[in-house]
């Protein structure tokens, strides 16, 4: 994969008709997160309006809203993709096992029923590894 | 599973032990037959002996302890899980465009806490920031001059071959702020913790709302999964939108994570992309020289491989010698 993608890179910045870029493409991630519902929103809305900004620049007004809006997002609407990923993920077929099992622990240790000193860590643990491995590579797309 | 461990070693025990005695019969059987050949039944006496030891050893335990939970998942920690981290990919570079946020985390975050001793800002410029940024950057701190003629020691603004500053005079100062836990030097803790960037990375994102149902967490410590024991002092210190990015990056949690262990990796390893050109290029001059040693062994070898052995028989004659 790595040598190939330096191929690639070097062929692409060898042609006159390419375009180099020092970052991954603004678009990547909207389009391979299809399961980042909420956090696919922001970041296409986020991602579509910088070129609509810079497209529009005649039209102040439109520019100033689309930074508005930009700003808004910016500052309190920023949810977190690993949350939103994870907890997709929890709730997936794939992790149905060990939520079944942590989910069965807290009833148990909350409604007194579980044995003595008894903790849910070891069940956490379990559906944490399998959240965070289900969504690490989806987290990827969408960070920079 | 203790006790199964305990039942196999008493087995290999009594194998050992057959082993000797069988060697002890052989030699005996040379002198006489009926010598005290040891019956299987003290044998297995024996193993019996063995493993109602082992089985009393265990039971002993649990009379005295109550409870045996040594190396639980708590203690050891949850391990992280890989990250598809592009910078550790062969033939790739770090992000720098990623360093510089990362570095600004750093600074508006975790500096208030953790030193990052080993680095000097004359590193940081070209990879991080640009010779202004960074000389601007270390004027703003002050540092202690030479003695001078007086034996004085005075302050000056920093260089750019001085060091990032500390936070805390000295380690007590930082136990002492910290509720007695040592915030650690983040120079080298990427290379320094087993999981490196993605134990980091999961430690920082890694704080839940609440610790799970039944777990005990210590006076003034935090429930981490990810950290041994799963008690740290580190409170959780990323939350989203903590930092402005210059680029316009949202400053999602995990984000401002992702960048600033890749930052700490460079700190740790700054050498990497100097590391992956210089391989690239040992890779490059070894396969032409192996390319041409090839062609000259070929070439020297040619006659030798080339030449054909006859053998000619003698004509068949009629007469017989
Ligand atoms: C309020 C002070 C404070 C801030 C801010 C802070 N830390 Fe810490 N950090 C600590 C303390 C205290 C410890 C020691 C925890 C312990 O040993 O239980 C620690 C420990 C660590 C460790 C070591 C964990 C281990 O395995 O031993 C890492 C890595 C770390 N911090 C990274 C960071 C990063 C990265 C940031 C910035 C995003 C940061 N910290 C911000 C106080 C802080």
């Amino acid at each position: 994969m790595g040598f190939w993608d330096a191929v690639t890179d070097l062929i692409d910045a060898a042609t006159p008709w390419a375009t180099v870029e020092a970052e991954a493409p603004a678009d990547i991630p909207a389009e391979s997160a299809p399961a980042a519902e909420t956090t696919e929103e922001t970041t296409a809305e986020t991602k579509a309006e910088e070129p609509a900004a810079a497209a529009e620049e005649p039209e102040e007004e439109a520019e100033a809203e689309a930074e508005e809006e930009e700003e808004d997002e910016d500052e309190d609407e920023i949810v977190d993709p690993k949350e939103t990923l994870e907890e997709e993920c929890r709730n997936s077929k794939e992790c149905a096992p060990a939520k079944h099992h942590y989910d069965e622990c807290v009833a148990r240790v909350t409604g007194g029923t579980g044995a003595e000193g008894e903790d849910c860590v070891e069940e956490f643990f379990h559906l944490a590894h399998c959240a965070t491995q289900c969504a690490a590579p989806k987290l990827w797309n969408v960070l920079k | 599973m203790l006790a199964r461990t305990a039942l196999r070693s008493t087995r290999t025990f009594a194998s050992a032990k057959n082993g000797a005695f069988n060697f002890a019969k052989r030699s005996a059987s040379t002198q006489s037959s009926g010598a005290a050949a040891e019956s299987p039944l003290r044998l297995n006496i024996a193993a019996a002996a063995a493993t109602a030891v082992a089985a009393g050893s265990i039971a002993w335990y649990y009379h005295l302890y109550g409870s045996a939970s040594a190396m639980t998942p708590a203690e050891e920690g949850l391990h992280a899980t890989k990250y598809p981290w592009v910078h550790q990919e062969w033939f790739k570079t770090f992000d720098h465009q990623a360093l510089r946020r990362g570095f600004q985390v750093y600074r508006e975050v975790c500096a208030s806490c953790h030193s990052l001793s080993r680095v000097p800002y004359r590193s940081l410029v070209g990879t991080i920031l640009t010779v202004d940024e960074a000389k601007a950057l270390a004027e703003e701190n002050e540092y202690d001059t030479e003695p001078n003629d007086q034996g004085e020691i005075e302050k000056r603004p920093g260089k750019l071959s001085d060091y990032l500053p500390d936070p805390y005079k000295n380690d007590e100062a930082a136990r002492f702020a910290n509720n007695g836990a040592l915030p650690p030097d983040l120079s080298l803790i990427v290379k320094a913790r087993h999981g490196g960037c993605d134990y980091i990375f999961s430690l920082l994102t890694g704080y839940p709302d609440e610790p799970p149902a039944g777990a005990t967490v210590g006076a003034g410590l935090n429930f981490n999964p990810y950290f041994p024991g799963t008690g740290i002092a580190m409170a959780r210190v990323l939350y989203d939108g903590l930092v402005d990015y210059e680029d316009g990056t949202p400053a999602s949690t995990s984000q401002m994570a992702k960048d600033v262990v890749e930052f700490l990796n460079w700190a740790a390893e700054p050498e990497m992309d100097d590391r992956k050109r210089m391989g690239m290029k040992v890779l490059v001059v070894s396969s032409v020289l192996f390319a041409l040693s090839v062609w000259v062994k070929r070439y020297k070898w040619a006659w030798l491989k080339s030449r054909k052995i006859v053998y000619d028989p003698p004509k068949e004659s009629a007469t017989r010698h």
